[in-house]
């Protein structure tokens, strides 16, 4: 693993970590913030990056292990994108059994 | 393909389902009933619906502190850290509790019990796992056979969707704030949008889910700044998000105390994930000679 220099972009000082395998070869390249130097939030969306809800996943596709939002009750978590995907996961561990 | 290892079970205890979901290549479910006698007498002890419990009758006058167990002093001792430290915006002494006193550290309870969760399945030897508490999540190590977890942001407008996912490896703790109804809260008089900013959620990752959800709801309660206030917090990072499903972040990686580390992506960037790359090509990672 090799750190390169810090530069700034608009998120603030990043640093790109680079990984070699044995032989020298690039297997990946890493973003790394440096912690102690942090600018204020910034929004990212603007004509650079896609309007992000064209592109939200769904359920179906959705390639994700667990998911955040506002505090739900017992009651909501059936009715639950988290319960789906728990039910996906139960599923791919019975049939293993 | 490779095989799935682990075990996954859901516990309905503090009024939530919470769902912990262990990847290690483990035979049974150690560790699952310390997790859930845990949960459960965190539940007992902490509750502010269940007049019994110590919080309650703290709160109602029946005990004092010299009379609760030291875990009820230091949850308190933290409520007060974290008090002091919003400048209020979040308090759990000052608001109406179920119970009808003015003692409600549930906001923190949650996240530090989960937390203690996910210590008590790593001292039962496991290292890949996942704790999600009605939204708000620990994780530990990755998801084998993937190699990071990827948590999905959930969208204001819709629950079955994402709009950000942030993909974690070793410790993270997420922790998001939010009201997915338009105009819910208090209506803004010089903007006509909700109170603050018109942000439908606020994320918050560290390293200890305790902190996360309390800094959450303080910084959701903030508004307009409220992120701002996240980026000027040591070791954690935020994601805002808008009704129209606009990102505003701290940063876009990050690495928290304890080893792990971060990045955000928007789905789109999913189908480019080399697990399901390999999967749908039928190769195998990595370079072959």
């Amino acid at each position: 693993v090799v750190d390169g220099a810090v530069y700034q972009n608009r998120w603030g000082n990043v640093q790109v970590e680079a990984t070699f395998d044995a032989s020298g070869s690039l297997v990946a390249v890493d973003a790394i913030q440096t912690p102690d130097d942090r600018s204020k939030s910034v929004w990212i969306n603007d004509q650079a990056v896609p309007r992000l809800d064209a592109e939200a996943l769904q359920v179906q596709s959705a390639d994700i292990h667990t998911v955040s939002g506002a505090t739900y009750t017992s009651t909501d978590y059936r009715r639950s994108l988290q319960s789906a995907i728990d039910a996906a996961r139960d599923a791919q561990l019975t049939n293993l059994a | 393909v490779p095989t799935p290892t682990g075990y996954h079970h859901v516990e309905d205890v503090m009024g939530m389902a919470i769902s912990i979901d262990v990847h290690d290549d483990v035979t049974g479910t150690p560790g699952l009933d310390e997790v859930i006698t845990w949960l459960h007498h965190v539940d007992a002890t902490f509750s502010p619906y269940r007049l019994d419990s110590a919080v309650s009758r703290l709160g109602l006058g029946e005990l004092t502190l010299d009379e609760v167990d030291t875990e009820v002093a230091e949850v308190l001792i933290a409520c007060e850290r974290l008090r002091v430290e919003t400048g209020g915006a979040f308090d759990a002494f000052s608001v109406p509790a179920p119970n009808g006193s003015h003692l409600d550290p549930s906001g923190y309870v949650k996240g530090w019990a989960v937390q203690r969760a996910a210590d008590l399945l790593e001292a039962a030897g496991l290292r890949d796992l996942c704790i999600n508490a009605g939204g708000d999540i620990v994780v530990r190590g990755g998801p084998r056979p993937d190699p990071a977890w990827r948590v999905g942001l959930r969208s204001p407008s819709d629950p079955n969707r994402v709009v950000a996912v942030i993909e974690a490896t070793g410790g993270l703790a997420v922790a998001t704030s939010a009201t997915y109804e338009r105009g819910a809260h208090i209506v803004d008089p010089r903007t006509g949008q909700p109170a603050g900013s018109g942000l439908a959620s606020l994320t918050v990752l560290g390293a200890d889910l305790g902190v996360v959800d309390a800094y959450a709801t303080a910084a959701f309660v903030v508004g307009d700044g409220g992120l701002d206030w996240v980026a000027d917090r040591p070791d954690v990072d935020g994601v805002a998000i808008d009704w129209e499903g606009h990102l505003q972040v701290t940063a876009s990686c990050g690495a928290v105390p304890g080893g792990g580390r971060w990045r955000l992506l928007r789905p789109a960037d999913l189908d480019m994930a080399p697990s399901r790359r390999g999967q749908e090509h039928g190769e195998t990672r990595g370079r072959h000679p």
